[in-house]
């Protein structure tokens, strides 16, 4: 699996754990990684993601019907689910600001195997930084 | 007239630097059925 997701675009260094069975991902200095293509290549592997969490920096836009999306670059934004965590970060939306958010993009329900081209919802956990 | 040119580029170039600094940091997964 380390090596599967070794390969993947935009990663860097990938760490395993399997007493806790936490992998711990490093992205390269571009920040352009794709995590459903992570989730894919972790199942391709024959393995199951019980859990995913990112930490990202971006700016929080709206799209057409007014939900919140946190803008990575310009071609990839999550959409962010919403919590209490989520309305403090209303008033930033459409501003220059940038936030770094750490959150949870995937969890898995049941045995049924993800559809990684499903859209990955953020749900935000912590708002680290606003600049 | 030349001044509000000077801070008009560096309003952009600070707005493109610090949009360019956007991107995911960090991922952690927890997995399981991993040997």
């Amino acid at each position: 699996m380390k090596q599967h997701l070794g390969r993947q675009s935009g990663v860097q260094n990938v760490e395993v754990s399997l007493i806790d069975g936490k992998v711990e991902i490093t992205p390269k200095e571009d920040g352009r990684i794709d995590p459903a293509q992570l989730i894919k290549a972790t199942y391709d592997s024959g393995v199951s993601v019980a859990e995913m969490q990112i930490t990202a920096r971006g700016k929080i836009v709206k799209d057409d019907s007014g939900n919140l999306l946190l803008q990575v670059t310009p071609n990839q934004a999550f959409a962010i689910a919403p919590n209490d965590l989520s309305t403090t970060l209303n008033p930033s939306a459409g501003s220059p600001a940038v936030v770094t958010i750490r959150g949870q993009l995937y969890k898995k329900s049941g045995k049924k195997k993800p559809d990684p081209v499903a859209a990955l919802k953020l749900l935000i956990l912590e708002v680290q930084k606003k600049e | 007239m030349k001044a509000r040119k000077i801070a008009l580029v560096l309003l952009f170039g600070a707005t493109l630097s610090v949009a360019s600094q956007a991107q995911i940091q960090h991922v952690q997964m927890r997995v399981e059925g991993m040997t």
